[in-house]
């Protein structure tokens, strides 16, 4: 009987003695995606733990592929991280939803960044995600394949000069001269995107919400792209632009559209990297994909998880994932003076193209989006339908996604 | 009995080798993506052999993913501890639906059935916030408890489908000379069944391997308890993904299971039965 | 003599004690989730959080023309998946329980679907099923029958057909497992005492086999359309629904216009459906089963 209450109180004051010492630090949870959290993170995190004693923070590495899911599904059961990085396209659904808060990005950080970054995550005039990891598109082109056809390894300057290059090359050799990415996956839609911005298209207007999709430039686009699949490889349906790569690096294709982690993948390649061409009604565009860092709503601890992340999202820390990820920099980094590796003609590429890029439309349900308009896409390829009615049925059902 | 003639051989060998190119040839594929340089993986045409093929994937795979081993372990623990506990009610339960008939028999049969109509992703929130309430989360037991809450239903249908197949008599007439159920359940039912016992751990050891990944991704955030679908995620980067290794990975990965049942199978032999009737 | 004798299959309490601890385990876990997911069923509960909105979620799903061609491309889907799964997992099961050298491994050998992840299996028929790379296209253009690359998931007809040989090499081997088991519970004696009557492989295997092993059969057959008809990461995996819907099934609509874009109303509703139409199905799937059971038994 003793013994009971004996071990009652001890327990009583073990718990006290646990939660009186809780009161005075702040847990702040975040999440990174990956395999483990960079060395360059964490020591942002452990300096910020050194200047805040009271603030403790957990740092958890969630893979890529269950990342964003599992910290949406927190917020949603009630148990949001103080932060984590996502998607750009999932803010504004997010926002929509009361699930992340809008954020205050430092005037010493915003002056920095790439122009069209911040529409990446502005929303209703506000930001909601500190943006962190970028990225722009380019042509790659493999010489030794375009030299065998007789063609000069330079960029095309139109989509009329990038179609009969591509014709020329399957004709004189025998190899696809375009890589087309067609299967249901987001970066076909991707792909596609890069054509309709250098044709002077647009999907959604950021101003006022209304679906840009159903226009001409739109109509030219889809049929261009659908028109390359006579000059691509076999059943681009059955291709997304991952494997296409492993394509270009068996050297059966002669040309594809990738980001600039593309050169490290391509091994022996003779490549060359070159601006989209331009379409006829546009100039050389390109597509701005960001990934940013949220916070959450709910946790109490808003504005410390905030100042945690700037510190994450500039200066060295930024810098050090840009350059180990081979990402488009983020932030111009000549201003805080670091000029290397961006000052060569290959990186030239992709960082002229920020100025012509478009942002990466953001609408509440992007997963339908991207199943509208790759559904419009492949109806396009497989010849299941007019462009122009395509296009109007996509713009249609995006009326309820937006 | 009749021994096989040469052509009935034939036949059959041919029937097994086709069969088994069937079942090995993602394998092959896999295979050799293994033993392939990152920026060269795929040729085309197919080759078997070309000059740049080596075993480097098994052995960076380990840095890529420092916990590969320790995920290997955790797939295995899971799976065994759900298996073991999932047997324990499946064989009571599943007995008595194989020889009692008692109101509510064929309903609730079929209500467990309703429970696999699910598919988890659905329950998937709801049952993230059961177990947050009970304190389960981050733990071993919140990818056991699920697993095992799902095979429980499946089992019972399969195991009583052996229970259905040993001969009543025997256990008749073991009770008319007094024995009771439980030693009846136990000397006679387990080892006659042995076969079909077998195989339903062997079901509830795999399904478990195969569930531990939505469950671990969900409910679990400890690394150190990460099961290996889990780890193999880990071989996906921002834009790239280490093909080689992560083929080289999932191979090990299956490894030790393989060799379980390289034991197992031999249970699978005829005539167990056949001592039975001389009881 | 036992006093208390009752006869051997009376209604005890016994039965519902057996069963009790398997029951109240997974009433404990899986009941509330389950009345929870109803409940959601009935709301449109999102990411924005959730109101009551009766059986709008039903009327929608059900009112959709998209709805019912999916319904049906499910069932053909499964239908097909199934028999062939049943029917070469049969092939396999006597394959492999002939007394021949080698059984030992070669039933080793067909356990690596079952076992591998299902996501990696997967990636293993994507790129076998490459145009390009795979070597069912590299034998098919080294023998002449296909004339250049041909991506079997890239065209409508080709990527079904596809996608259900992926799913019936996955339930393969764990159906030709369950069968080898039943086949060798069947008393050795059966066979015997048929043999010395004359009787031929062919008629023992119909007359002795397949009779003794039909409730294994009835039950692989009830759950393996059940997990057919729930099969995610097959069909996402290899083509994600396309191409443009073909491979598009139930539950692949339910992750892309629900689950995935965090529309628990929509998704309940959708799982309660599946519930009911399998409900359906097993039912009348059950009845025909047993029908064939009591002709077989009694043949």
């Amino acid at each position: 009987m003793i013994l009971k209450h004996f071990s009652r109180v001890i327990s009583l004051l073990l718990i006290s003695l646990f939660s009186t010492s809780s009161f005075a630090a702040t847990d702040v949870h975040g999440v990174m995606c990956g395999g483990e959290i960079r060395e360059a993170d964490m020591t942002v995190i452990n300096k910020y733990m050194a200047d805040n004693p009271d603030v403790n923070i957990t740092m958890e590495a969630v893979p890529w592929g269950t990342c964003q899911d599992k910290v949406i599904n927190l917020a949603i059961a009630g148990d949001p991280v103080s932060f984590s990085y996502i998607g750009s396209r999932t803010l504004k659904g997010l926002a929509e939803n009361g699930h992340i808060v809008p954020v205050n990005i430092p005037e010493s950080m915003t002056s920095m960044y790439q122009p069209g970054i911040l529409d990446t995550v502005t929303h209703l005039g506000q930001q909601w995600g500190f943006p962190h990891a970028f990225s722009t598109k380019a042509l790659f082109m493999n010489c030794d394949i375009l030299a065998e056809a007789g063609l000069a390894c330079e960029g095309p300057q139109s989509w009329d000069e990038l179609y009969s290059m591509a014709e020329t090359i399957q004709n004189k050799t025998g190899i696809a001269g375009i890589g087309l990415a067609g299967k249901d996956f987001d970066n076909t839609m991707h792909q596609f995107l890069n054509y309709l911005y250098s044709n002077g298209g647009q999907v959604i207007d950021p101003a006022t919400n209304d679906i840009t999709l159903n226009s001409p430039n739109t109509v030219e686009t889809l049929e261009f792209y659908a028109k390359l699949a006579n000059v691509s490889q076999e059943g681009p349906l059955a291709w997304e632009r991952s494997q296409l790569t492993e394509l270009f690096n068996d050297k059966k294709i002669a040309m594809y559209i990738n980001g600039p982690w593309g050169a490290g993948q391509h091994g022996e390649i003779n490549q060359k990297t070159v601006r989209i061409p331009a379409g006829p009604n546009g100039s050389q565009g390109t597509l701005l994909i960001t990934d940013s860092v949220a916070v959450f709503n709910g946790t109490g601890h808003e504005d410390i998880a905030m100042d945690v992340v700037a510190s994450l999202t500039s200066g060295d820390a930024q810098y050090d994932l840009d350059t180990s990820w081979g990402l488009t920099p983020i932030m111009q980094y000549p201003q805080i003076g670091k000029v290397a590796p961006y000052n060569t003609d290959y990186w030239m590429m992709f960082i002229d193209a920020i100025a012509d890029g478009g942002p990466e439309p953001l609408l509440v349900d992007y997963k339908a989006f991207q199943t509208v308009m790759n559904s419009m896409i492949q109806g396009a390829i497989l010849g299941e339908g007019d462009a122009a009615d395509l296009v109007a049925e996509a713009a249609e059902e995006l009326e309820e996604y937006k | 009995m009749d021994k096989y003639n040469l052509f009935e051989k034939i036949l059959l060998y041919s029937g097994i080798l086709l069969f088994m190119t069937f079942i090995l040839l993602p394998f092959v594929e896999m295979f050799y993506a293994s033993l392939r340089p990152l920026d060269h993986l795929f040729r085309s045409p197919y080759q078997f052999f070309s000059d740049d093929l080596s075993f480097w994937a098994y052995g960076e795979m380990w840095n890529t993913v420092p916990m590969l081993g320790r995920y290997i372990f955790n797939s295995f623990y899971l799976a065994s501890c759900v298996t073991i506990i999932t047997i324990l009610f499946v064989i009571p339960a599943a007995y008595s639906y194989a020889r009692f008939n008692f109101p509510g028999k064929n309903s609730s049969l079929y209500l467990l059935l309703a429970i696999n109509m699910f598919s988890g992703a659905v329950l998937l929130i709801p049952l993230y916030k059961l177990l947050r309430t009970l304190g389960l989360l981050n733990s071993y037991q919140a990818m056991i408890v699920p697993g095992v809450a799902f095979l429980i239903p499946t089992s019972i249908w399969l195991l009583k489908s052996y229970f259905e197949k040993i001969p009543i008599d025997l256990e008749e007439a073991a009770f008319v000379d007094g024995a009771s159920r439980l030693q009846i359940l136990r000397h006679i039912i387990t080892p006659l069944s042995t076969p079909g016992l077998i195989v339903v751990s062997l079901y509830i050891f795999i399904g478990a391997y195969a569930q531990q990944f939505l469950f671990a991704i969900t409910f679990n955030s400890k690394k150190e308890y990460m099961p290996i679908p889990a780890g193999l995620y880990e071989f996906i980067g921002y834009q790239t993904i280490k093909w080689n290794e992560m083929m080289a990975a999932s191979l090990v990965g299956i490894a030790p299971v393989l060799i379980i049942f390289i034991f197992l199978q031999k249970y699978l032999v005829e005539g167990l039965t056949a001592g039975a009737v001389k009881n | 003599m036992n006093t208390r004798f009752k006869s051997f299959n009376s209604p005890t309490v016994l039965a519902y004690a057996l069963i009790a601890p398997a029951a109240i385990y997974i009433l404990a876990i899986v009941a509330w989730p389950l009345v929870e997911t109803i409940r959601l069923s009935f709301t449109n509960s999102s990411l924005a959080g959730e109101d009551y909105i009766g059986l709008e979620n039903y009327e929608k799903m059900l009112g959709s023309k998209k709805f019912n061609k999916i319904v049906i491309r499910t069932f053909i889907w499964m239908f097909l998946s199934v028999s062939l799964k049943l029917i070469v997992g049969l092939i396999g099961a006597v394959l492999l329980n002939a007394k021949l050298p080698g059984r030992g491994m070669f039933r080793v050998l067909i356990m690596p679907p079952w076992v591998v992840p299902i996501a990696i299996g997967m990636l293993g028929w994507l790129w076998l099923y490459n145009g390009y790379f795979g070597i069912i296209a590299g034998v098919g253009m080294k023998t002449g029958i296909l004339d250049g690359p041909f991506g079997f998931l890239a065209y409508k007809q080709s990527a079904f057909i596809s996608t259900i040989i992926a799913d019936v090499w996955v339930g393969t081997p764990m159906v030709t497992i369950f069968f080898l088991a039943a086949m060798q519970g069947v008393p050795k004696d059966l066979y015997e005492a048929a043999y010395c009557d004359g009787a031929s492989r062919w008629h023992r295997f119909f007359k002795i086999t397949l009779p003794q092993i039909t409730p294994v059969i009835i039950t692989m057959a009830l759950l393996s359309a059940i997990w057919t008809f729930n099969s995610f990461e097959i069909i996402w995996i290899l083509t994600e629904g396309g191409p443009r819907g073909a491979t598009t099934t139930l539950i692949i609509d339910t992750y892309k216009m629900a689950l995935g874009n965090y529309k628990f109303g929509k998704g309940a509703a959708r799982a309660v459906v599946v519930m009911i139409l399998l409900t359906i199905f097993a039912a009348f799937y059950m009845a025909i089963l047993l029908k064939i059971n009591k002709k077989v038994s009694s043949g």
